[in-house]
């Protein structure tokens, strides 16, 4: 058993657990901090696979940004502990089954052999290449147009830019989008009112929403 | 090259559009237009006649236009022997109906004379077409309209009728319009054509059981339209709610595209399945024949009464049909328009006691013969020629189906020939309830006489049971060559196999347009071999 | 990427900068113009459809960059879906008018939030790149989370999105796992490099498992059985032109990706996948038609009529020849043209407390306005495809690419259950045409009426004279159909 592996499994077995104990937990502050773990043992596994840029970022966006967002969350509506019966239900056990059996269809199909694999090494993961239009000289005497490839050894972090700003492009910029539309969501939903007029004069669905929170809440707690 | 089809298939929609324009409250204007466009249209399909050859087997005044070249779906029209008379049918019984509701119908008269001129057009498109995906068009827009005409204008239980008649109609011809893709694809494998035109798909080369399973996609179709047992439940409720106009198309019109799809796709597509399961189709036939007349035997209800007897008529015409030889199909077919004027002229009959005592019962009549000497002869000439008198129509027409069946299905023949029998019993004796003996209830003895409007309407009707069963030579003899040429296909004699590689197989032909049908055009081999082959002359 | 790549994307550069621009609007003070705000979308739908057309042409003298070409195509399949997504987007504003004069909620972001939709759905329909597909269906799904959940004073619209949210979020995690395991058998997630790789592989577990995951994440976003579940609850919840947009646009989208990535990417596999989606497509088509039958309110009737013709469109797929390709085609034109009629009419009839949607509200449509109610049995008949509407062409064309492949059974399916489907439509035809209803008022106001028009224009119009959709339909489909290497088939 080589020193990889014994971290692997160690490692691998801790994030396992510590996603268990997310859902298992009462305590939502508890459950965020078992995410947590769970976020740093995947970007622990990802710098074994050699992609360090992958697992800090990992840690400085989940584990420093979301986990953050969710800890403030839960102070923010303040719930200490969730009720029992929520979350040990009938459902829990078809969940569990499902997820095994999900598991067991993973473990049958993913395996060696079924995967591709070109890359040879390392290196080759991390070769950007760049494409330039050139004039060459032909031997009858004309000049011709060509693409010129040239391949170049770069580091784990400029191999992602490379990628995302120039194959992946595209993607990545809608992908900006995507932000600013979960941004213009929060937005709207979290407004409450149009104008200071509209204030004013309370409007019926005012009232009415404020009867939709009182319904929740009963729902909640019932 | 001939309009006069076009002419005939779009005058009513072309009127139908003119109407919409009218003001809703003139009522008489609207009723006289949709009149007068009518008449016009019923002097349009003379000019058919006038211009149809006899003695030419094939599809004639063609007319043909690439309406989906993608697929081969062509505007192509034509008329041959088996459908001349039934666009005559249609284009006559349209002004009746007019004529038959000019002082029933109160109830929004512009929206029904709009349905009906609609539904005359998709009939007659129904029988000219000679492309087998716009006959599919056109036998599924006849559906509307007339689920419009029994929703609005019919009885207290109308939503139900008309919904189970839409439902039934569409279930069938849905699967027929995979049968129609199915069919075209088999000879698109066969020829690299992709064509719908009825004569080139003649004669493709098909799988024996994707036969047999396109023979039923189709069959269904048209067995659910005639309506053959078991599938007729859809009849008595659409007639019962319908208003009278109604059913004089429903019964007159209507039920004849299943006899006529029958004749004009199942037997030459299928004539493989054809003879395999012709016995089959004639079961159902003679049970319709005998089921039907039993039960309009025990109907309490004038009009349920019809209905049933329509069942029953309907059931001739398909074992004509299904005896396949000269002389019964030539019956059929007579019998289809026979069936049209007689059963058109007792729902009208129906309809005018009804509108004046407001009840189909058979008990609240008696004696009217006295009160409503006119009307009782009408009624009673219609009620002859549905019996089947000899003299009139309905005699020449079940004679010749009866005839032609006995030489290949002597015993299914003896039980229909008591259809005949049941029928005279149940209409005399509708006759002589309802107009004989003493006048038992006091609103009969001042029923108002029948109107003009009705007695026009009724007077073509019967001039014409009296003309076609004193002279069927006249009617028959433009039949002859097509049903000729039918029989020669379905029985795949030497003449017929000629014919169909004349047309069927060429291998061009979607592109060139307006090809006259030059091998059909040829008068038809007579073949000796053919049972009873030119008919009873 | 270099300049000349630019013109490849410009429509949707063009549309992202007007989308943002119009957030700006209100800070700048034009807050109160109401109007100005469906004025300012529609000008920007033509500008970008102007620019879609011209790019389309532009494009064939230049070339695209690799990098671009690996993730995004110009080609006519995607033109055809951008033209028709703009339309049924243009139309949408035009519903919308009326939800948004309620003068509850802020026109800016709810037409801002449109155009990005539209921005996502054309990404789909130009995406030959799992990334970029995947991308644009999630920039589509998020705009519709919120937009569903837009009238937040409701607690059934804030139910319908979070309902939306949550199984949209599980099934876009599946769809992701699915496309991660193609990945890592195919190396890449280019489609046409998946096909590459895919005709190198005999068997692959992994691979199969990557499709089916794959296959139920898009099955969930056009809603087929048993990915079903949310459709009617979301119709009923969300605001009535959302439910529109969801129930035309946005399923048209997916119809669109389904179509590109099963043609072009994983057609070597066809005979592993084929039978699942038949499995899928009849169910759809019998669970949704026969549940839609016993509903009461419309627009869940709607929602579960959708799952029907998903169940219909998969036909397309499953056949995978020409034929089909271009009855996917043909069948969102047809679909969401009458679809939209329909909305419309429930639009109309919205004015009185929430009246519209039921069956009832629809009761002596006829006697009130006899040309809308013709138009309302019109577009039925389309969506039940009876002839001569359009509803027929597009049936035709999927029923003879079923047939013509060998899946005669589940035409049969198919066109039984069109006529069950013909049993719900029907009872609007009943309570329109044979029942007379009270007397209520309703406004038929001029937007409405433009949309009505434009649906009843166009549905019958393709019905009666289809060869001009259908040229387009063989044009825009020929790229796609050039890659699945589908030799021509009839129908030219």
């Amino acid at each position: 058993m080589s020193p990889a592996l014994v971290v692997f499994l160690v490692i691998g077995t801790i994030a396992v657990a510590s996603s268990i104990l997310v859902v298992a937990m009462r305590n939502p502050v508890h459950s965020a901090l078992f995410l947590l773990l769970t976020f740093l043992c995947v970007a622990i596994l990802f710098v074994m696979k050699g992609a360090e840029f992958v697992g800090a970022v990992q840690v400085l966006v989940y584990a420093g940004g979301i986990m953050v967002l969710f800890l403030f969350v839960v102070m923010l509506i303040n719930v200490r502990h969730l009720p029992d019966e929520r979350v040990l239900s009938n459902f829990w056990k078809g969940g569990l089954l499902v997820g095994l059996a999900v598991f067991l269809l993973f473990f049958t199909m993913v395996r060696p052999g079924v995967f591709h694999d070109p890359v040879a090494s390392d290196q080759a993961l991390r070769t950007t290449y760049t494409y330039r239009h050139r004039k060459v000289h032909q031997p009858d005497g004309t000049v011709v147009r060509k693409l010129i490839r040239r391949g170049k050894v770069v580091g784990n972090s400029e191999a992602v830019g490379m990628a995302l700003y120039t194959d992946y492009l595209v993607p990545f910029e809608v992908a900006s989008l995507f932000l600013l539309v979960a941004m213009i969501g929060a937005i709207v939903i979290g407004k409450r009112e149009l104008s200071a007029i509209e204030e004013e004069n309370i409007p019926a669905y005012m009232l009415e929403r404020s009867e939709t929170e009182h319904e929740v809440k009963e729902a909640m707690s019932a | 090259m001939n309009y006069i089809l076009s002419i005939t298939l779009w005058l009513p929609v072309a009127a139908a559009v003119i109407l919409l324009f009218f003001p809703k409250t003139a009522a008489s204007a609207i009723k006289g237009f949709g009149l007068l466009a009518s008449l016009a249209t019923f002097v349009a399909s003379l000019g058919i006649l006038n211009g149809f050859h006899e003695g030419v087997a094939g599809l004639q005044l063609t007319e043909s236009l690439a309406w989906i070249p993608q697929w081969g779906i062509r505007y192509a029209l034509g008329v041959d022997g088996i459908s001349l008379w039934l666009i005559l049918l249609t284009t006559l019984l349209t002004p009746v109906v007019f004529l038959s509701s000019w002082n029933t119908i109160h109830k929004h008269p512009k929206e029904y004379v709009i349905a009906f001129l609609i539904m005359e057009a998709a009939m007659i498109g129904v029988f000219v077409a000679s492309d087998l995906l716009l006959f599919y068009v056109f036998f599924e827009l006849t559906l509307l309209p007339m689920y419009l005409v029994i929703g609005v204008w019919g009885g207290a239980n109308r939503i139900y009728a008309a919904i189970k008649f839409f439902l039934f109609t569409i279930a069938g011809s849905l699967l027929m319009l995979l049968g129609i893709i199915y069919l075209a694809f088999a000879h698109f494998h066969d020829t690299g054509v992709l064509t719908f035109t009825i004569t080139e798909l003649y004669g493709t080369t098909l799988a024996p059981h994707a036969q047999v399973l396109l023979f039923f996609a189709f069959a269904l179709a048209f067995a659910i339209k005639v309506p053959l047992f078991p599938l007729h439940t859809w009849l008595p409720d659409a007639h019962v709610e319908a208003p009278t106009g109604g059913s004089i198309i429903l019964a007159g019109v209507m039920l004849k595209m299943g006899t006529y799809g029958f004749l004009r796709f199942v037997l030459p597509f299928f004539p493989d399945a054809t003879a395999k399961y012709a016995g089959l189709l004639i079961a159902l036939a003679v049970i319709g024949i005998v089921y039907g007349a039993l039960v309009a035997w025990v109907q309490p209800d004038m009009k349920k009464l019809v209905a049933y007897s329509s069942v029953s008529h309907l059931g001739f015409c398909v074992l004509g049909i299904f005896a396949l030889n000269q002389t019964s199909i030539e019956g059929s077919i007579l019998q289809m328009v026979n069936h049209g004027l007689s059963t058109g002229a007792l729902f009208l009959c129906v309809g005018v006691i009804y509108e004046r005592r407001h009840t189909r019962l058979l008990a609240d009549y008696g004696g009217l013969a006295k009160t409503m000497p006119v009307f009782a002869t009408f009624f009673i000439i219609a009620m002859l020629s549905s019996v089947g008198l000899p003299g009139l129509n309905g005699f020449i027409g079940e004679f010749l189906i009866l005839a032609g069946s006995f030489q290949t299905w002597p015993r299914a023949t003896i039980v229909a020939a008591t259809g005949v029998i049941l029928a005279a019993i149940y209409l005399l004796w509708l006759i002589q309830r309802v107009f004989f003996g003493p006048i038992t209830k006091e609103e009969n003895k001042n029923v108002r006489e029948i109107a003009w409007n009705e007695v026009v309407a009724l007077v073509p009707l019967v001039v014409l049971m009296v003309w076609i069963g004193v002279r069927p030579n006249v009617f028959l003899r433009k039949m002859t060559p097509s049903v000729q040429q039918l029989l020669q296909i379905v029985h795949k004699t030497d003449a017929g196999k000629a014919m169909i590689a004349g047309v069927g197989r060429r291998v061009s032909g979607v592109g060139d347009q307006n090809r006259p049908h030059e091998a059909m055009l040829r008068p038809p081999t007579p073949d000796p071999r053919l049972p009873l082959s030119g008919g009873v002359r | 990427m270099n300049w000349n790549d630019m013109i490849y994307i410009l429509p949707e550069v063009i549309l992202t900068i007007g989308a943002s621009a119009m957030l700006l609007v209100p800070v700048t003070g034009g807050r109160g113009a109401k109007l100005s705000a469906k004025w300012m979308m529609i000008i920007l739908l033509a500008i970008t459809a102007g620019a879609l057309i011209y790019c389309s042409h532009a494009v064939e003298n230049i070339d695209q960059s690799r990098q671009l070409q690996a993730m995004f195509a110009l080609d006519g399949f995607s033109i055809f879906f951008k033209l028709l997504f703009i339309g049924a987007i243009a139309m949408l504003v035009m519903l919308s008018e009326d939800f948004l004069a309620e003068g509850k909620y802020s026109p800016w972001e709810y037409y801002s939030l449109l155009g990005f939709a539209l921005c996502g759905m054309m990404f789909m329909a130009s995406g030959v790149h799992l990334i970029t597909i995947y991308i644009g269906l999630e920039l589509l799904s998020l705009s519709s989370y919120i937009l569903a959940g837009f009238y937040k004073s409701e607690l059934k619209s804030t139910e319908a999105a979070m309902k939306y949210f949550i199984l949209g979020a599980v099934s876009s995690a599946i769809l992701l796992y699915g496309i991660s395991l193609i990945y890592g058998v195919c190396g890449s997630l280019n489609l046409l490099d998946i096909a590459a790789a895919m005709s190198t592989i005999v068997t692959n577990d992994a691979l199969m498992f990557g499709i089916m995951l794959l296959g139920a994440g898009l099955c969930f976003k056009i809603a087929a059985v048993p990915f079903h579940v949310w459709t009617p609850d979301v119709y009923e919840g969300a605001p009535t032109p959302i439910a529109a947009f969801l129930s035309t646009g946005s399923k048209a989208a997916a119809f669109a990706i389904f179509a590109r990535i099963f043609y072009t990417g994983l057609h070597d596999f066809h005979l592993e996948w084929n039978y699942v989606l038949a499995t899928i497509s009849a169910l759809s088509m019998i669970i949704g038609n026969l549940a839609a039958i016993t509903q009461d309110n419309v627009k869940r009737m709607l929602g579960y009529s959708s799952i029907a013709h998903a169940g219909y469109v998969l036909l397309g797929v499953i056949s995978l020849n020409a034929l089909g390709l271009r009855g996917i085609l043909m069948y969102s034109v047809v679909y969401v043209f009458a679809n939209l009629g329909i909305w419309a009419t429930v639009l109309m009839l919205r004015r009185h407390q929430y009246a519209g949607e039921r069956v009832d509200d629809f009761e002596g449509l006829s006697r009130r306005s006899p040309l809308w109610a013709f138009a309302m049995v019109i577009f039925l008949l389309s969506l039940g495809g009876i002839p001569p509407t359009a509803g027929f062409i597009g049936k035709y064309f999927l029923f003879a690419a079923a047939v013509q492949a060998g899946f005669g059974w589940l035409a049969v399916i198919a066109v039984l259950m069109s006529a069950v489907s013909m049993f719900y439509y029907l009872r609007l035809v009943v309570a329109m045409y044979l029942r007379e209803g009270v007397e209520a008022e309703f406004a038929i106001t001029t937007p409405l009426r433009i949309v009505a028009g434009i649906c009843l224009v166009v549905t019958l119009a393709l019905g009666i004279v289809p060869s001009s959709l259908i040229d387009q339909a063989v044009l825009s489909s020929s790229h796609v159909a050039a890659h699945a290497a589908l030799t021509p088939h009839a129908g030219r």
